[in-house]
């Protein structure tokens, strides 16, 4: 983006006379930087600023977890993170757990497990899973569960989801001591 | 976001404190996030300003300060309290209710300070801070205040704030070696859910009793009848039981949603039971 | 072994292994194991009983699937609807002029523009509240703006006056009949001879079943035990909301949908109906669907977003319901009181039955009548009944509406009926295990509906016995040892059920598939029913390949499915498509077969009986050189000289339900079941006594599914179903105000199981006496799983406590209150 468009971008005011706002942020790896409106969230930020769209909205309200992303190394509720907030941020989605066209571990594992049906509640589980793993290597099933309590899913009955996890955290931890 | 608003982070306290001054009535200070926004996407609030405090970095402090009173500022999360070394120790209570908060992304965003100023019926820190005797430090451009927590809350979702303050953080009051605290919580699940009683109980150092609970008035509270009679009592294994009878007396849940009167007030003695209990077979 | 060659050894022994394995399992399969088997004939399989893992599983985890939810085109709006804050009240006008002016704003639609009623089988539902509304939560009006926060904000703008009215909030009040929910009731339009709507009266439907001589029944019976019990409405929590976008050409008919639903077909014909227009002026397309369970079964946005559209000079509009309105504006789960009279003989024989089924269906009949019809002829569960009178009443209520929910009616007929069976035994002082063996259907035995039992239809008995086992059932505890295990603060017991099912559907309900073959041998399958989570395509993808001998890779599912393209199917509904799709799908690959065998016998120069199949080729029974690759036969045969027969392969292949018939519309005697899924489950708890809470340490259960076609899958329905069964069990459940306002429209106080909620161990078990018109046996067993859930659990209640409980959900505050009482 030349630096004359930009400024004119900068310039613009929404309908409600709010001015837009300039958020950069390092997304999957990514850096990102984007002109939007002040009250916009993460989630709509993530979805429809730069297309990710893995990363659900279940109920808006940070009860169902579909919209759960990693934001600074923690998981969080992207629909009640305001996009600004996250401005300066890493960010990972389910769009950055695989790495050059070869699935993670994790997602190995819960298409191994069968951890999914529809698949709505999918991304935002794998992201607690992944922050889970990333804090905590050698889960114990509670440790698991309580990852995972803030996301609904409706199909599974959350049984192969447990193992997935813990099957992927065995096979990385495995990996790291190889 | 339905609600349209400014959003502003400013990197101190006083440049904070100068937007308040004149703006207060018009802004939320927005912390966590995890109820404000949810208000903010419904236009349930439609503030001019929303003020992030994320940026001030002596909001961010867990610390110990002088007399061996700990410092909990307005930025600390509830899994940073959760997780902390220090509250685990001498504040388990807090640490207890901070792990059975929401779900564990919410604790990653939602702050204690927040749960406090949200003021709600069932705030589960509530208890635990209040049998701790936690001050709430005020601030404003025009000078500093601090106040018990349990003179805080004024009312269903109300405390005492005033539109140009600010909650600076907690004081959590120094604890001998040897005190045992916890905190029950009685819900519908066993996952993320609100609480329908929430019990914190404390035995200090002179094995006096601090017993306090949310949800079952228009505030949270301290159980103040009940400790009486639990520190004018020889300690007999008949007295958990007693005091879950006293505790009956003493409250005046309503029925909601949620749960009904008649088993808030059950499930208020068996928890009051149940900490008793614990409190005396640990201590 | 039936084919000469096939691939190599390892493979080979793990299936021969299987198959004994499935032996072991299937008791009932004993001494007929050698014969053939449904249409197709072979006893050893490549791909059924597999557990392959499903075709879309990688754009499930890499978040690439895309859902409606994401979809978004060019120029499109977004659109907003306005609730009725009241359960009853008439509309005396709306002033949307404020709305209408604010900048962004594309249209403003209000029930009065909209002169539609729609409706699955009672045509009693227009698209915004016309001149009444009768639910809170029911849209009045309904803006399409240039983004969301702008059609929030005119909603905002838009002035309703209503009168209030009384509400019908039970089923009571609706049956007392003083105020009308629907006033009209004698004109609306029903299918007629099905579905009996009463006049003057908010009985949308009054189904009857009669069998035999009730009062001689009774006369015969020596103990009559009567009982009532309730379950309230729960909601299905997709966890992708309803949503729809819709373009539609306000110049021409043409219709395009992009819509999360079960259905395209059912909704592109109730559309067509609904405006006037042909089938083919209608595109319904569906990508993948975030759960439906029956939710999404029906017609729902999509007329709003085509009066919308049109409205908008046809730009794409989007609706997309917020978790609110899916619990408030959207419909549910209907509630249920039922009363059951059971006649039986001291040795416990089941002699007459009379039932009594009040369904609270809420503000417009959807699927509820139909659950109703179906609670009609499946109701008394799997016994043998010889003397019974059931009525099913859907009643309107001003409440949020019922519809299809996984189970369609049998989770809450068999709360009803299989709490009763229990209740029966403790008057009798029997075993319940005994009382239930006992009475099953069995072969030889009839249904209520007079349909015959056969050697081939399942084996209840099977599945019961199975769970009995699995839980070291040994009859109810003493109330000795009650008493000894109250001491401890913790009580544990144990509890059985026992459950049926058949799909509910008109008996000429179909389906069908088309195959492609490419010319490197794989061979895309075109559907016509949606794969929403519960893994059919990969089921039909199994079978192609089966039945085909290819591998698994070979066989691609077209994903996105589009009424323009896809062949017909009737609705995803009623645990129907493993049986019909599959059974399409091997008529399919056969046409496939059959077209490939009749190219190779001239190019083989052998007569094509003498043609068989295997490893993607065609060759001869006795010379197997003689033989042609599939590929080389896709796109027709060419000769060195470049000349060519046959021509591209397309197979197709359909499935008609065979051998149902209507009912009795006096009698409701007839055959409406295309195969029933028997099934059992066996609990173990343990409820702490203060505070109420159950600890579920065990849920065996056992489904007699003629077949499986995938374990993975089947045990993914099992364990998921049961966890839904759970939810509506111990937490689920609508509450309203007494002005009829829902008080927990949000996952806040409207909760679903998490991680932490289930239980301890779920054991999934399989009985497998085929079905003789089955694919490779098979049944269907989606919804099952849920079925008795709730029943089987407060048994087991019971059995711990010694109390019985005839309401749901079992909530811990129930549970404690009904033991502080009794301490009392």
């Amino acid at each position: 983006m030349c630096v004359e468009h930009e400024h004119k971008v900068a310039e613009t005011y929404l309908d409600s006379g709010l001015p837009r706002v300039r958020v950069s942020c390092t997304v999957n790896g990514e850096s990102v930087s984007r002109w939007i409106d002040p009250t916009m969230s993460l989630l709509h930020f993530l979805r429809h600023e730069l297309n990710l769209l893995g990363t659900k909205e279940g109920c808006g309200e940070g009860e169902c977890g579909a919209c759960t992303i990693i934001l600074g190394g923690k998981a969080v509720n992207s629909c009640l993170v305001l996009a600004q907030e996250a401005a300066g941020s890493r960010i990972l989605t389910v769009e950055g757990l695989g790495q050059g066209g070869r699935l993670s571990v994790l997602q190995e594992e819960f298409i191994k497990e069968d951890a999914l049906q529809c698949g709505f509640c999918t991304p935002g589980m794998l992201m607690s899973a992944r922050a889970l793993l990333d804090r905590n290597p050698e889960p114990e099933e509670e440790d698991i569960k309580e990852a995972i309590a803030g996301n609904l899913c409706r199909c599974t009955g959350y049984y192969p989801i447990i193992k997935a996890i813990r099957t992927a955290s065995e096979r990385e931890r495995e990996a790291s001591q190889r | 976001m339905d609600s349209e608003f400014v959003y502003l982070k400013p990197p101190s306290l006083s440049d904070l404190l100068k937007h308040l001054e004149p703006w207060g009535e018009q802004s939320k200070v927005l912390a966590g996030g995890t109820d404000l926004l949810v208000l903010l996407r419904r236009h349930s609030l439609s503030p001019a300003y929303v003020v992030d405090l994320k940026g001030i970095e002596e909001l961010q402090r867990l610390e110990e300060v002088e007399g061996g009173d700990v410092f909990l500022g307005a930025g600390i999360t509830v899994n940073e309290a959760a997780h902390s070394g220090l509250v685990q120790k001498r504040y388990k209570a807090v640490a207890d209710a901070a792990n059975t908060l929401a779900s564990y992304q919410l604790r990653n965003r939602a702050t204690v300070v927040g749960n406090i100023c949200n003021a709600s019926p069932g705030a589960d820190l509530a208890g635990p801070l209040l049998v701790f005797d936690a001050k709430v430090q005020i601030v404003s451009a025009r000078g500093k205040r601090e106040v018990l927590l349990q003179d805080f809350f004024a009312g269903v979702k109300k405390t005492i704030l005033r539109p140009q303050e600010l909650v600076y953080g907690l004081i959590l009051p120094a604890v001998a070696a040897g005190e045992r605290s916890l905190y029950l919580k009685q819900a519908r699940i066993k996952g993320h859910d609100l609480g329908i009683v929430g019990v914190a109980a404390r035995l200090d150092s002179r094995k006096k009793f601090h017993l306090a609970m949310s949800s079952v008035a228009p505030t949270p509270v301290r159980l103040t009848r009940l400790e009486t009679l639990l520190n004018d009592s020889p300690w007999s294994p008949e007295l958990p039981e007693q005091a879950a009878e006293a505790v009956r007396e003493e409250i005046r849940p309503i029925s909601d949603v949620r749960a009904s009167a008649a088993y808030r007030s059950h499930m208020a003695g068996v928890l009051v039971k149940r900490a008793i209990r614990y409190l005396m077979e640990e201590g | 072994m039936m084919r000469p060659t096939m691939t190599p050894g390892r493979s080979e022994g793990t299936r021969e292994e299987r198959t004994r394995e499935e032996r072991t399992r299937s008791e009932g399969d004993r001494g007929e194991t050698t014969r053939e088997e449904g249409i197709t004939g072979k006893t050893v399989y490549r791909q059924v009983g597999q557990s392959p893992n499903r075709l879309e599983a990688r754009e499930k985890v890499t978040g690439r699937a895309l859902y409606v939810h994401d979809m978004e085109f060019p120029g499109m709006l977004y659109a907003k609807m306005l609730h009725s804050p009241y359960a009853h009240a008439e509309i005396l006008s709306i002033d949307v002029s404020e709305a209408k002016a604010l900048p962004g704003v594309k249209a403003v639609l209000t029930g009065r523009e909209l002169p539609y009623l729609l409706g699955l089988y009672m045509v009693d539902k227009p698209i915004l509240a016309q001149h009444k509304v009768r639910y809170q939560g029911e849209p009045v009006a309904a803006v399409a703006a240039v983004d969301g926060k702008t059609a929030a904000k005119a909603l905002s703008l838009i002035k309703v006056e209503y009168r209030p009215l009384p509400a019908v909030l039970s089923v009571e009040e609706a049956l007392a009949g003083k105020v009308l929910v629907h006033e009209d009731i004698n004109t609306l339009d029903y299918v007629k001879g099905v579905f009996f709507p009463q006049p003057d009266s908010n009985i949308a439907s009054w189904h009857k079943t009669i069998k035999g001589d009730i009062q001689k029944g009774f006369a015969q019976a020596e103990l009559i035990i009567e009982n009532e019990l309730r379950l309230p409405q729960v909601a299905h929590v997709p966890l992708e909301t309803h949503v729809v976008i819709v373009e539609a050409d306000p110049y021409s008919p043409k219709v395009k949908i992009w819509s999360s639903a079960q259905s395209p077909f059912a909704v592109r014909n109730l559309l067509a109906k609904a405006f006037g227009l042909s089938r083919a002026d209608i595109s319904l397309v569906v990508p993948y669907v975030g759960g439906g369970f029956g939710g999404k079964a029906g017609i729902h946005l999509e007329p709003l977003g085509v009066v919308l559209s049109r409205a908008c000079q046809g730009r794409p509009v989007k609706i997309q319901a917020t978790r609110e309105e899916e619990f408030n504006q959207l419909p549910t789960r209907e509630g249920l009181r039922g009363r059951v009279k059971t006649g039986v003989t001291k040795d416990g024989k089941i002699v007459a039955e009379e039932i009594y089924f009040d369904w609270d269906g809420g503000a417009y009949a959807d699927y509820s009548v139909n659950v109703g019809r179906a609670a009609g002829y499946a109701g008394a569960g799997p016994y043998e009944i010889p003397n019974i009178e059931l009525h099913s009443r859907t009643l309107y209520t001003n409440k949020v509406f019922g519809t299809a929910y996984r189970g369609f009616g049998h989770l809450e007929t068999h709360w009803i009926i299989e709490r009763q069976m229990d209740l029966v035994a403790q008057a009798l002082g029997m075993d319940p295990y005994e009382l239930r063996m006992k009475n099953l259907l069995r072969e030889g035995a009839a249904t209520i509906t007079g349909e015959k039992i056969t050697a081939y239809s399942g084996r209840v008995d099977q599945c019961l016995e199975a769970v009995a086992k699995e839980i070291s059932w040994s009859g109810y505890q003493s109330a000795l040892e009650r008493e000894k295990a109250f001491q401890t603060g913790k009580a544990r017991g144990k509890g059985l059920a026992v459950l049926h099912k058949a799909p509910a559907m008109p008996p000429n309900t179909s389906t069908s598939a088309i195959m492609q073959m490419d010319e490197d041998g794989n061979v895309r399958l075109l559907l016509g029913a949606i794969d929403m989570g519960q893994g059919a395509y990969t089921v039909m993808a199994q079978i192609a390949a089966e039945v085909l001998d290819m591998p698994l890779e070979k066989v691609k599912v077209i994903w996105e499915n589009d009424t323009d393209k896809n062949p017909y199917d009737w609705q995803t509904v009623a645990s129907k498509y493993t049986f019909m799709g599959g059974n399409a799908v091997i008529r399919c690959a056969q046409d496939l077969l059959r077209q490939m065998k009749e190219v190779a016998a001239c190019v083989l120069r052998s007569p094509s009986e003498e043609l068989t199949h295997g490893d993607e080729k065609i060759y001869h029974v006795q010379h197997h050189d003689k033989a042609i690759a599939y590929k080389d036969l896709a796109l027709g045969y060419t000769y060195e000289d470049g000349t060519g027969i046959g021509g591209p392969l397309i197979g197709r292949g359909v499935y008609m339900a065979e051998g149902l018939t209507n009912l009795n519309p006096e009698t409701g005697q007839g055959l409406p079941a295309l195969d029933w899924t028997y099934g059992a489950h066996g609990a173990e708890i343990e409820i702490d006594l203060e505070s109420g809470e159950i600890h579920v340490l065990k849920i065996a259960s056992a489904f007699d599914v003629g077949r499986v076609i995938n374990r993975k899958l089947a045990a993914g329905q099992v364990v998921g179903g049961v966890i839904q069964g759970l939810g509506s069990a111990l937490i689920g459940g609508y509450k309203y105000s007494p002005e009829g306002r829902l008080l927990n429209p949000s996952f806040t106080d409207n909760k679903i199981p998490t991680a932490k909620d289930i239980p301890d161990r779920i054991v999934p078990i399989f009985i497998e006496n085929p079905q003789l018109d089955g694919p490779f046996g098979a049944r269907g067993v989606g919804e099952h799983p849920m079925i008795s859930v709730p029943s089987v659990l407060a048994n087991a209640v019971y059995d711990a406590l010694g109390i019985n409980f005839y309401e749901l959900p079992l909530s811990p505050e129930r549970i404690a209150l009904a033991l502080a009482r009794r301490k009392e």
